[in-house]
């Protein structure tokens, strides 16, 4: 294993290009790939990559690099791509098709803000509109994260349990193009963690089979069903994959959430990718200071570990979910889910959301700082709080 | 609230029918739903529309699974699953020309009507003549069903835009409707509404093969193609009832060996014909519309010069029969009764069998051993000859006696005369006694100028023999014009192109001696020019003299063609000969005349058929048997129709026929032909010619029926192919893209 | 006349008993002589189609009506979704032929864009487009496929934009293999098939396919309809290798065109300018006659 200073495109794009490799013994690898800002660097990286078999397609956009990855998937390649707002707005169509046809295909998601105008900062807006179509989605926030979480999505996509595509996100620039030390394992270790795919539904050029034509209602019914079921397998399947990684690797690739002192604390922060590294230390330096505060950092949000977050809680009575993304007419995302999470089972708990760090805005320690001291002031939950930005000012009627 | 539901299929008009009907209750101030049970059903699939109307606002947004009326817009729907949870009582409407009485067991709790929609939409122009678009007759049907009064239902269909025709058909179903207003079973009757599908419950990551849909797409049809055969023109015509498709498809498949198997089965004279029949069935050949008639004649010719068969007896008999006359038809009867294994004995009055095969037609036309090849193949079957044998009324008398059956094919032997004032029998030769001194070689005609009087193919062979014998010049006479002249047309054209000159319309009056020149008699025929008047009673217009027109023509020797007829000084005062009546009517024995004795048709061809249809009709009266002939190309083939019509030209796709020119086959050079009696035609070199063969009515097996089933459900059986009507959707398109008219559609 | 190609066993045939699709079908008869056509060359093949009625031919999940293995892309992609399949299949030296079967929509409209990409890369599919002119699968509107003049949900006083050439458009594009099919010359059509079938790359088909619904015209008229589009020049039967050299294959006799549009109630006789259809019907087939003169196969 090398530790290098690369960027978390470098990681990722070495990630995908690994785990291609790796399927070099059985069907290869191939897939469609296609530029967009912040994430072109991995899939330049992916097209010098030396591959012993495989195929990476330069295509026209985004929406046929996912269509050949469903392609070279249904003929039971490794395939992969990546992609980032916009890109992904392109490619809803076909990113939809992966996840109803079962296809393992992991992708690489840069949080960009979704345009126009045009904003290539980080926003989660552009993933989390792709919540609901039977991906499994990661928030990452370090290089190390990224690389990690994208080589275990594979083994757990590909898991005939799964059968699931993986969506592994993380913030345009702050870590996409942050040079940082990284570990990148040898092809060797990732060979030994990630067994040949074997798609049992990959469509065999002597059968008659036809994949995604004409349904009827309750023919379809019985199809989600089986996504549901899959998806509720999956907090299970990921610790085993999370095991064998650690056996495999020498190191944790995290849970599906992550906490930091939430074991006796009476208010709690709810925070993914870099926003909950900068909740972290803040975190860490109060609690050093004997404030009762403990950070939830949300890894995996499809499907959405709402048990895990429930219990994590502990006896917190106040919690704060900050999003970096906005729902236009609700709210942040993972504040909808989290405070789902808890209806039916506690009616005890102040849930308040934050919309910061959207359009690519910097979360900075004082903005924690604020939203804590902000939470800490409320009787009752509100509406979502803008935070950096003054509001209630008068606007064209 | 009244719910209905309506049956049809797409593309019929169901959802339009249910919105006909709300609309004329939301006309009537009620509340109302229309919509179908939308899938990806196509144009003919069977699919479901529902409409709904009721006083109060309607809040039900499902579907209808316990209708109180069921409407059902195709007849090939009606089956009991139809009216699956309709109500007790309730009206079930059919699209059928049958009386609802028809349908009151099927659906005994329910009140039937019926309406013949269908002919009323046909009527009307409404919809394509394979989807008739019927759902505004029924919407009449249904205000007459439901007491909703006409004007209620017109006014429904005015406001949704339908105008004309549709009016009128709604009206004319309003008014034709027939109803059974009470059920047969009255009893309290639960229908149960059909089950909601259940899901298979498959799932997507299973990597199995799928099955083929369930789906018999054979309910959809409105019509079903059948196979039918008719008969070709050229079978049609044959004299001889040659089964000329048939052979000629062999021919084309290159099979020359069948080809001749099959002509055998009508004629023994396949090589003969091949070159002196004047092929009729080239005439009808339906082939002339689009580009020539195909060379039937050299391909029959090929067929009997290069097939090879080996035709034994089918079976041994006992009977014995004799045949009077050793010419092409009484050989024909022999050749047949021989075959199913008859003792066959022919009497020739000659001295070599053949008849006018071996002296009337000459080398060049027919060479003698074309005919004694195919003689000696109805001899290799058993039959015996007896030649010098003159019959006279006692012999056939003997023979009758002797024989199971007699057959006389005597022929024509009485030649017609012409009067022309002098001792003709020195200076005048009839054509038929010239061409067997030809044949036998007993004559020349160096340096005379020769006059041939006829216009029959003995008065060409005649003029070209006396060519070929050193003729200084040779002229043909003829009253009539050359659209009359019986002698075939092709050899007409080849005695004009050898130099010898016609005179139409023109009739020798006279002959006069001339002085000799010391070398030979020297005549002048005074002839008049003709004028040709009203058709006689053979239909050929009958030449008028033309006054003041007489012309001398001089010549040495002068040669009568005028035709022949039958002699019958055989049979008693009075008999009626006729081929199939029965000729000695005091005697047990069959005897029968056969031939141009029995027809006077003077082909060859004409008496291979007589003597076929003699052997057969002898065969019948002599073993009970009912063989029948027929004209079909082959009547051994698997169709639905046997059409006994002769197919026309018009009734032929000869649009999807590439032009091919006809094969004519080589000749000799004309030089050649003035001292030679070498044959004059060389044959075809191969069988190519036969593909022109258009097939007419037959299947050919050109399988564009199969090529162009749209579904690939046609099949190949054998020689045959079928349809495979469980999924048939009846498009047509076999049908339409026949070349041959072998497919048509049925309305079911 | 004589296209006697032996007949699949029916549940091996490309196409199955208890599809479907209307009576008449052109794009039924395109498949089952596409399935004939793989029967003779002894190859087999993979069905790539996007939305159109080619995949409601399918029929209902779990079953079946393609006899080989299918997979329905969404509209615009079924190129790009048979690259990366054709591309796993070259990976492991496998058999069989990836071909996508579109509908006009998806291949002139909405999939053009996907279309040209894995033409310009040259991927080794066969991609046939079945033109019925129509978005016929949503009920018969225009898509830009539809001739000037036709009537349809969309354009209900007769489209007044020409066809798009889209076969000038691939032929652009240099592929190894562009032509045009007609069913109404079965001879024609399996040989451009098996040429295709011998080749690797791009191979672009063009089929007109008429629709008896969407045309409202008679089906049993279908392969009349072509015949007469192909005799009078409507619809030029041609093919192109590698985008530069040309052959006419069926030549038109110079039959009127009036009568196909007689044939179709699609067509009003106030919408079509047949002195203007006549004249293009004469430029089409002279420019290509000239193309394969100077620039022969």
């Amino acid at each position: 294993m090398t530790v290098q200073v690369v960027t978390g495109n470098h990681a990722a794009g070495y990630a995908l290009s690994a785990a291609g490799e790796a399927n070099r013994t059985a069907r290869g690898a191939a897939c469609g790939i296609y530029p967009i800002t912040p994430q072109t660097e991995i899939v330049e990286y992916v097209a010098r990559f030396p591959f012993s078999k495989a195929r990476i397609v330069p295509v026209e956009s985004e929406h046929s690099a996912m269509a050949v990855s469903i392609g070279a998937s249904l003929a039971g390649a490794r395939a992969f791509t990546a992609s980032s707002s916009n890109g992904l707005a392109y490619m809803t169509e076909n990113v939809m098709v992966a996840g109803y046809y079962r296809l393992p295909i992991v992708m690489v998601a840069v949080n960009r803000t979704l345009g126009p105008p045009w904003n290539i900062w980080a926003d989660q807006g552009d993933t989390l509109m792709l919540r609901d179509f039977a991906w499994l989605q990661f928030y990452c926030e370090s290089n190390q994260e990224v690389l990690d979480t994208t080589l275990l999505a594979f083994r757990l996509a590909e898991d005939r349990r799964i059968l699931l595509p993986v969506l592994t996100c993380m913030d345009a620039f702050i870590v996409s193009h942050t040079q940082t030390e990284t570990t990148l394992p040898e092809q060797a270790l990732v060979d030994s963690y990630l067994p040949d795919l074997q798609l049992p539904h990959r469509l065999r050029y002597d059968e008659a089979r036809t994949i995604g034509g004409m349904v009827w209602p309750h023919e379809d019914l019985s199809q989600r069903l089986e996504i549901d079921e899959a998806m509720k397998r999956v907090p299970d399947v990921y610790q085993e994959c999370r095991q064998s990684f650690r056996d495999v690797f020498g190191r944790d690739p995290g849970d599906v959430i992550q906490t930091d002192g939430t074991d006796d604390a009476d208010t709690v922060l709810v925070a993914t990718g870099t926003m909950a590294t900068t909740a972290r230390e803040v975190v860490r330096k109060r609690r050093a200071a004997g404030e009762k505060i403990g950070l939830i950092k949300i890894k995996m949000f499809r499907p959405f570990p709402a048990a895990a977050i429930r219990e994590a809680c502990g006896s917190a009575r106040r919690v704060a979910v900050l999003d970096r993304n906005y729902a236009a007419g609700s709210g942040g995302v993972f504040w909808q889910d989290t405070r789902a999470a808890f209806q039916g089972h506690r009616n005890d708990v102040l849930i308040q959301n934050y919309l910061t760090g959207l359009c690519g805005e910097d979360v900075t320690p004082s903005v924690i700082d604020q939203i804590l001291a902000d939470l800490a002031s409320r009787e009752v939950a509100g509406d979502p709080v803008w935070m950096g930005i003054e509001t209630g000012k008068e606007t064209l009627q | 609230m009244i719910e209905i539901r309506i049956h049809g299929r797409g593309g019929q008009g169901g959802v339009t029918l249910a919105k006909l009907i709300a609309t004329s209750r939301f006309l009537q101030g009620q509340s109302v739903q229309a919509f179908g049970l939308y899938a990806a059903e196509r144009s003919g699939a069977p699919v479901q529309a529902f409409c709904r109307y009721s006083d109060e606002t309607i809040t039900n947004r499902n579907l209808i699974y316990e209708p109180d009326h069921i409407i059902v817009l195709d007849p090939t729907l009606i089956g009991a699953q139809i009216a699956a949870g309709l109500k007790a009582g309730g009206w079930i409407l059919l699209n059928s020309p049958q009386p609802p009485g028809d349908f009151t067991e099927q659906f005994p709790h329910n009140r039937v009507a019926t309406v013949d929609a269908t002919s009323i939409a046909r009527a009307n122009g409404l919809g394509t003549r394979s989807v008739p678009i019927v759902n505004t007759a029924l919407a009449g049907a249904v205000g007459r069903m439901l007491e909703i009064p006409l004007h209620e239902i017109t006014a429904s269909l005015e406001h949704l835009g339908f105008v004309g025709a549709n009016l009128v058909a709604a009206s004319r179903a309003y008014d034709e409707v027939r109803l059974v207003d009470t059920p047969v079973n009255t009893e309290p009757f639960d229908n149960v509404a059909a089950a909601p599908d259940t899901a298979q419950g498959r799932s997507i990551l299973q990597a199995a093969e799928m099955a083929a849909p369930a789906i018999k797409t054979g309910q959809w049809a409105t019509e079903q193609p059948q196979r039918q055969q008719m008969i070709p023109p050229c079978n049609h015509i044959c004299p001889a009832g040659n089964n000329v498709q048939g052979f000629l498809k062999a021919l084309a498949d290159e099979k020359v060996d069948e080809a001749l198997e099959i002509l055998l089965r009508t004629s023994p004279f396949p090589s003969v014909c091949g070159r002196a029949c004047p092929a009729p069935c080239m005439e009808k050949c339906n082939r002339i519309e689009l580009d020539g008639a195909v060379n039937v004649r050299q391909l029959e010719r090929f067929a009997g010069d290069n097939g090879q068969v080996d035709i034994k007896p089918s079976a041994e008999r006992d009977e014995k029969i004799a045949i009077v006359g050793s010419g092409p038809a009484g050989l024909t009867a022999a050749w047949h009764l021989a075959r199913v294994g008859y003792r066959v004995k022919v009497f020739e009055s000659g001295t070599e069998i053949g008849g006018l095969l071996r002296t009337g037609i000459p080398e060049f036309r027919l060479p003698d051993t074309v005919v004694s090849n195919e003689i000696d193949r109805i001899l290799g079957l058993g039959v015996e000859v007896e030649t010098d044998h003159v019959i006279d009324r006692q012999t056939l008398l003997d023979l009758a006696r002797d024989n199971d059956a007699v057959l006389v094919a005597t022929g024509q032997q009485a030649l017609r005369d012409l009067k022309l004032g002098m001792n003709s029998a020195v200076a005048v030769a009839q054509g038929i006694d010239f061409l067997d001194r030809v044949h036998r070689q007993e004559i020349r005609v160096d340096d005379e100028d020769v006059v041939v009087i006829g216009g029959g193919n003995t008065a060409m062979d005649a003029a070209r023999s006396a060519l070929r014998l050193g003729a200084a010049s040779v002229r043909v006479v003829y009253r009539r014009t050359r659209k009359e002249m019986p002698a075939i047309s092709e050899e007409i054209d080849e005695t004009l192109e050898e130099g010898i000159a016609i005179d139409y319309l023109t009739q020798p009056m006279a002959l006069h001696e001339e002085p000799t020149d010391g070398i030979r008699r020297h005549y002048r025929l005074t002839c008049r020019r003709m004028a040709l008047g009203e058709p006689d009673e053979s239909g050929r217009r009958s030449p008028q003299e033309v006054d003041g027109s007489d012309f001398d023509l001089s010549c040495h020797r002068i040669i009568l063609a005028l035709g022949q007829s039958p002699d019958v000084s055989v049979f008693p005062e009075g008999t009626e000969v006729r081929e199939g009546t029965q000729l000695l009517g005091l005697l047990e024995t069959p005897v029968f005349a056969v031939g141009d004795l029995a027809t006077r048709e003077g082909t060859v061809a004409g008496a291979i058929g007589s003597g076929r249809r003699s052997a057969v009709h002898i065969h019948n009266v002599l073993s009970g048997d009912h063989v029948e002939i027929t004209r079909h190309a082959d009547a051994t083939r698997d169709v639905d129709i046997w059409h006994d019509e002769v197919i026309r030209a018009d009734a032929m796709k000869l649009h999807l026929f590439e032009r091919q020119a006809v094969a004519a086959g080589d000749a000799l050079p004309l030089e050649e032909r003035r001292c030679t009696f070498d044959e004059v035609h060389l044959g075809l070199d191969d069988t190519a010619e036969a593909a022109r063969c258009l097939s007419c009515g037959v299947c050919n097996e050109c399988d564009l029926c199969l090529t162009f089933c749209p579904e690939g459900l046609l099949k190949r059986v054998g020689h045959g192919f079928e349809f495979d009507y469980s999924y048939c959707k009846g498009c047509g398109v076999c049908a339409a893209e026949c070349p041959r008219n072998v497919i048509v559609m049925n309305h079911l | 006349m004589n296209a006697t190609a032996p007949l699949q066993k029916s549940d091996s045939c490309l196409l199955r008993p208890g599809n479907t699709n209307c009576g008449g079908c052109g794009m039924s008869v395109g498949l089952t002589m596409l399935g004939r056509a793989l029967a003779e060359a002894n190859d087999s093949c993979s069905l790539v189609i996007p939305a159109c009625c080619g995949i409601v031919t399918a029929g209902a999940f779990p079953t079946t009506s393609y006899g080989v293995p299918t997979i329905a892309a969404t509209f615009a992609s079924s190129p790009a979704v048979a690259s990366g399949y054709a591309s796993v299949r070259d990976l492991n030296d496998e058999p069989g032929q990836v071909i996508c079967w579109a509908g006009d929509g998806g291949t002139y409209d909405i999939g053009l864009a996907t279309l040209s990409g894995a033409a310009e890369r040259n991927e080794n599919i066969i991609y046939i487009c079945y033109d019925n002119e129509i978005y016929g699968n949503t009920g018969g509107q225009r898509s830009s496929a539809t001739p000037i003049g036709a009537r349809t949900t969309t354009t209900p006083t007769g489209k007044s934009e020409a066809k798009k050439n889209i076969m000038a458009i691939m032929t652009a594009h240099g592929i190894p293999y562009a032509a045009t099919l007609s069913m109404a010359h079965p001879e024609d059509f399996s040989r451009k098939l098996a040429t295709a079938l011998s080749m690797t790359g791009m191979r672009f088909l063009l089929m007109h396919s008429p629709c008896p619904t969407g045309w409202k015209s008679e089906p049993e008229d279908t392969v009349e309809l072509v015949r007469i589009a192909v005799a009078s020049g409507l619809f030029p039967v041609y093919e192109v290798f590698d985008g530069a050299r040309y052959r006419v294959t069926v030549e038109p006799d110079g039959s009127d065109p009036a009568e196909y549009f007689h044939r179709q109630r699609r067509f009003k006789d106030e919408d079509i300018d047949l002195d203007a259809t006549r004249r293009s019907c004469v430029d089409r087939i002279h420019r290509l006659r000239m193309l394969a003169r100077e620039y022969p196969v």
